[in-house]
């Protein structure tokens, strides 16, 4: 039934909004065995960044890419320093990383309150265009998105198999003293791949100004979305997360089609728990990584 | 008088002093938020030290303590509200369903041998929303539109609701610590403890691993349900989204990282560190100001002090106790302000600030008045906050 | 960590600590006055008083501050409406300390954060009550946060004025004062406002479908009450006569609205309620925007109405309200003044939309009633302003007229509007005596 297509083509392609989102922490995970809850801030405030530098200078919100994705980077590289400096392992920077999300939502809310914040649809006609292939509908933000999950989890993995920063990067995640010990600067390697990660957080923070409205308890309703999907797509792993990314998105929109939009998170974490229980190995070997 | 007699005498103590402390409000006359102050420092101390009972001693990384509380507040909640039973019947009802629901969670997850470390943590998350959306979905339980709890009768001899509340709170609190101490100091604890540090080595030693997590998990559940019963009352009104939140699973993590996870006495400092100043915080109408500082305090806390505040307060015992005593009677005698609250945050500040003065620093100090041993930096095999991978 | 960074922090903490230790102990006001410039206020009664006179205009409140407790969401879930709030208790504080204070002296307001959290919130008014001992109370923002603040002004015996509290059938305390305009069974007389406004074009629609967000208030409204499943939109809608085609309930913290979407459009429904709060309806009219289709007319519950301006396609839409600034409402000068006002701090508070309406007109009048409360009974005690309250009801500037009934809860009727959005603007459409000048309801199937 239409209805049915029609879910599912929307779940794919929310699939790979959601892919986006995750990349940067299932990478930051994987590769730097840091846990950054910051991310989710980071995702917002690229948001809000987007939506005021749209709204103050009457500009295409798709262009705000070129801002947001170098500035990230840089914010990237210096939270990573910061976490080498003070030699944060995995479990502190869960911690550590909390205590920043929690600062960066507070800071947002003062700049811009706690009330909804919206891209109007003159300076943003992006988000109700759509192309329709027989009767469905791809929405325009979603599509874009997708393609640019796409494009990011396939680099990622050219990036990892094929060149040599790519290797160094698995080096460091399997062993970093050892990886030292043949030459590779980790550091180096490590503050480039979280810059990197913030990048296609803030890449994500673009198509949420696109496509939804903002308020700064959002970035809290995303925890249920993206953590399955980290978990599922293996840490470090992109391609796997765009595939995770779009097995829950089509999961929730199927469930949502045939039950009702309330069965949606149960179908999802049902399907998260399942594969956790029966396949952990496949997902989360650090040898993953890609 | 052996250190467990003693122990067991200190628990007495406080829970005579504690349970006086309505009376003691009312004939003084303090103000009547004394009570809930404590009470809600007593769900705290439960909670943190419930969750450490697992993810503490045993390195079992526990995203779930959301799930086993709004178990807790939803059995009594569906009990007592929707079902006409007694509240007192329910709440412990609530404490088995909650501790079940571990058991359940635990059978299925303990099984799978390579579900350790991080990924064991989300699937308790994932519990979390799981019961969350199950909550949602029935209407037996909730279906959406809420549960009032306000009006709930309670049994006369806990008196009126304030202090029923805080009874119950107390109750709940004390049995948590004494369970977590008596774990600590037992055959089990030293079982979870050997897990944490390298479980198939446990295995080889013989400790039963399954088992001994099995326990574990049991007792975390069990305890947080059960306080999260007695918290159905504090809410007033049962929604989904204001039981299943993430505040729980963090706010115990934190707490209990402040304070030490691998001491039963580190949850129960870092409860009362966090209940006290954002409190006071709040208070102060620094409503922005107030989240900042907490995820400032989480920053520079989990980087200053690593294994947690309350082993350094044990091990500077003597300075903690003038410190914290000093600025208390300090602060009440200057009458710097009107509230005792606020004089006993003061006194915690002072001490929490010098307990952060690194060891080195503090070695210098010790051996200018030649204190029994140089105090010794933990070395890396010690480091206490290394729980889960 | 080397020593210098070690130092670094702990000289960081001792500051951070001294500076929080320090302000612990400003126990005053919770609130940053946002120095709103104030518009001269021009000469006229204040309704309802009984002794300002217009000279007392000038002269200022002086003496022991009346203190005056309440929480709101300023963090958390409901910090967006929150805000509207809190901007509105200001300006009426700022106003009545201008003119006279109450009871001659100047209101100071105790504002706390309740982090959208109801147990926060009890312990919170348990504070202001016990520790800080406040004068009045007023309710906070969010159901579950009334409940329980109620619950706590029940047991000290204080009069509980409140705004916002959408699940009426449970609030039977006998000095609780809702400013809620929708009287004590929205389920039924909210529904059934819309459907007679529906009625009044001549062209009703003849299928329905409703979207209901997963909150105790809309699904009230929508469902009626859990055990008596009384009323509801639904069903007075099929007591009309009309098919229902589509009935589904979706999650609070929606973030996907495409299958929403598709579902609606599959349903194809004349009129799609939305019983939904907050950013719903523009997200879910984006959504269905984007697979080109557009229901021939909507209803929101309870939106924030400043988004749906700015969403393509939601033209027409309706909702309720209490309060608009357009003729006749605006016809009262003291109500366009103090809308004025409200709308001035909101502004400067980085509120987007900036404009008095449902939420703010209902705070105002919760203020109001704690101000004739206090003034009809000469005091602040509280069983008498509570007696006094109900014996004599309120005079309030945005509600009109209140009176009380005990035998219904202290509700009142239905005071609720419906309002459309009409070239980009919302429009106040019916009642017709209530309607903006050459404004009605614009509705017809296939339209």
């Amino acid at each position: 039934m239409e209805l049915l297509a029609q879910g599912i083509v929307s779940g794919i392609l929310v699939g790979g909004l959601y892919a986006l989102m995750s990349i940067g922490i299932s990478l930051s995970w994987g590769a730097l065995k840091i846990i950054n809850l910051a991310h989710f801030s980071f995702i917002l405030l690229s948001a809000y960044i987007v939506y005021q530098l749209t709204v103050s200078f009457e500009v295409d919100p798709l262009l705000m890419v070129l801002v947001v994705a170098p500035l990230f980077f840089l914010v990237g590289v210096l939270v990573q320093m910061f976490f080498h400096l003070a030699k944060v392992d995995e479990f502190k920077s869960l911690i550590i990383t909390f205590g920043l999300f929690i600062i960066f939502q507070s800071a947002m809310q003062t700049i811009w309150s706690a009330d909804f914040r919206r891209i109007g649809p003159v300076l943003n006609p992006y988000e109700t265009q759509s192309f329709f292939v027989g009767g469905i509908a791809f929405q325009l933000p979603q599509l874009v998105a997708f393609v640019v999950a796409l494009l990011i989890a396939g680099g990622m993995w050219l990036t990892f198999t094929r060149t040599y920063f790519g290797k160094a990067v698995r080096a460091v995640a399997q062993d970093p003293e050892m990886a030292r010990a043949f030459g590779i600067d980790s550091r180096r390697v490590a503050v480039i791949l979280s810059g990197l990660s913030t990048a296609f957080s803030a890449l994500a923070g673009v198509f949420i100004a696109i496509g939804q409205t903002m308020f700064p308890e959002l970035a809290v309703a995303w925890f249920g979305i993206i953590f399955p999907i980290v978990i599922l797509g293996g840490l470090g792993n992109s391609l796997g997360t765009l595939t995770a990314g779009v097995i829950i998105g089509v999961a929730a929109g199927v469930s949502s089609v045939l039950w009702g939009p309330l069965s949606a998170p149960l179908v999802t974490f049902t399907i998260l728990i399942v594969a956790l229980l029966f396949r952990p190995e496949g997902l989360i070997t650090k040898r993953s990584i890609a | 008088m052996s250190g467990r007699v003693r122990t067991l005498v200190g628990f007495v103590a406080i829970a005579v002093i504690l349970g006086l402390a309505p009376n003691i409000q009312e004939s003084l006359e303090f103000p009547r938020f004394y009570l809930i102050f404590l009470f809600t420092m007593f769900f705290w101390i439960s909670q943190a030290s419930s969750w450490n009972i697992l993810t503490g001693y045993s390195g079992y990384f526990s995203f779930g303590q959301g799930a086993f509380y709004g178990v807790g507040v939803y059995t009594v909640g569906v009990l007592v509200v929707k079902q006409g039973w007694s509240f007192m019947t329910a709440l412990p009802v609530a404490g088995l369903l909650a501790g079940l629901t571990g058991l359940l969670l635990g059978l299925v997850v303990f099984r799978v041998r390579r579900l350790t470390g991080e990924i064991f943590a989300l699937t308790t998350l994932a519990i979390a929303f799981v019961l969350a959306s199950v909550a949602r979905l029935s209407t037996f339980i909730d279906g959406g539109t809420g549960i009032f709890m306000t009006g709930t009768p309670l049994p006369e001899f806990l008196g009126e609701f304030t202090t029923a509340a805080y009874r119950l709170t107390l109750a709940i609190a004390l049995i948590t610590v004494v369970v977590a101490y008596l774990i600590h100091d037992s055959r089990l604890g030293w079982g979870l403890f050997a897990i944490r540090d390298d479980e198939p080595v446990a295995e080889g030693l013989g400790v039963p691993t399954f088992r001994y997590k099995m326990v574990a998990l049991g007792a975390n559940a069990l305890l947080a349900g059960l306080m999260g019963g007695v918290w159905s009352l504090q809410l007033g009104f049962v929604t989904v989204d204001d039981v299943f939140n993430i505040r729980v699973p963090l706010f115990v993590i934190l707490m209990s990282v402040l304070g030490g996870m691998r001491h039963w006495m580190g949850p129960v400092i870092g409860a009362v560190i966090i209940t006290t100043l954002t409190d006071r915080l709040n208070s102060a109408g620094l409503a922005d100001v107030n989240q900042i500082i907490i995820g400032g305090m989480l920053v520079v806390l989990a980087l200053a002090v690593r294994e947690g505040v309350y082993v350094r307060m044990r091990r500077r015992w003597l300075t903690t106790a003038v410190t914290f005593f000093g600025v208390l009677g300090l602060a009440t005698l200057l009458d710097l302000n009107d509230s005792l609250i606020s004089d006993f945050a003061y006194a915690m500040v002072a001490t929490v600030v010098v307990m952060l003065v690194p060891d080195r620093v503090w070695a210098q100090f010790a051996d200018l008045f030649r204190r029994s041993e140089p105090v010794e930096e933990p070395t890396e095999a010690e480091d206490l906050t290394r729980t889960g991978p | 960590m080397r020593p210098r960074t070690r130092w670094t922090y702990l000289i960081l903490i001792t500051v951070m600590a001294m500076v929080a230790a320090a302000c612990g102990d400003d126990e005053g006001e919770g609130t940053t006055t946002l120095g709103a410039t104030a518009t001269t206020l021009t000469p006229s009664t204040t309704e309802g008083a009984t002794e300002t006179t217009a000279a007392t205009e000038t002269t200022a409140a002086s003496g022991e501050p009346i203190r005056v407790g309440s929480t709101l969401a300023l963090t958390g879930v409901f910090a967006p409406t929150a805000a509207i709030h809190k901007a509105t208790g200001e300006v009426f504080v700022e106003r009545i300390n201008a003119s006279g204070g109450l009871l001659g002296r100047p209101i100071e307001w105790i504002l706390l954060d309740d982090e959208s959290a109801p147990d926060l919130a009890a312990a919170a008014y348990e504070r202001l009550i016990t520790e800080d001992e406040v004068d009045l109370v007023l309710g906070p923002y969010g159901t579950g946060n009334i409940t329980a603040a109620m619950a706590v002004a029940q047991r000290y015996g204080y009069v509980f004025p409140h705004h916002t509290a959408s699940l009426t059938y449970a609030y039977t305390y006998e000095c609780h004062f809702s400013s809620w305009s929708t009287g004590l069974h929205p389920n039924i007389t909210n529904p059934n406002l819309l459907y007679d406004a529906l009625e009044s074009t001549g062209t009703p629609p003849e299928t329905i479908g409703f979207v209901v967000n997963e909150f105790p208030g809309t699904m009230f409204i929508s469902y009626g009450q859990p055990e008596t499943e009384e009323g509801g939109a639904v069903t007075e809608a099929e007591k009309r006569g009309w098919e229902v085609v589509l009935d589904v309930t979706y999650p609070i913290a929606t973030s996907d609205w495409g299958p929403l979407a598709a579902q609606v459009r599959d349903a194809d429904p004349d009129f799609l309620y939305i019983a939904g709060l907050g950013v719903d309806a523009p997200n879910l009219i984006t959504a269905m925007q984007a697979i080109d289709y557009s229901p021939d007319g909507m209803f929101v519950q309870w939106p924030a109405p400043g988004p749906l301006l700015g969403t393509e396609g939601a033209d027409g839409i309706m909702s309720v309200t209490i309060f608009e600034e357009h003729p006749p409402f605006t016809d009262d000068p003291e109500a366009v003044e103090v809308a004025g006002m409200i709308d001035a701090t909101l502004a400067e508070s980085g509120v987007p939309y900036a404009k008095v309406e449902t939420q703010a007109a209902a705070s105002w009048t919760a203020w109001e009633y704690l101000q004739q409360a206090a003034e009809g009974a000469g005091s602040l005690d509280q069983q008498a302003m509570c007696d006094w309250l109900i014996d004599n009801g309120a005079q309030t500037l945005f509600h009109g007229d209140i009176e009380f009934f005990p035998d219904q809860q202290n509700y009142f009727e239905d005071l609720s509007k419906i309002k459309q959005v009409q070239d980009g603007e919302w429009y106040t459409v019916y009642p017709e005596e209530f309607a903006a000048p050459d404004r009605s309801v614009a509705f017809s199937p296939g339209g």
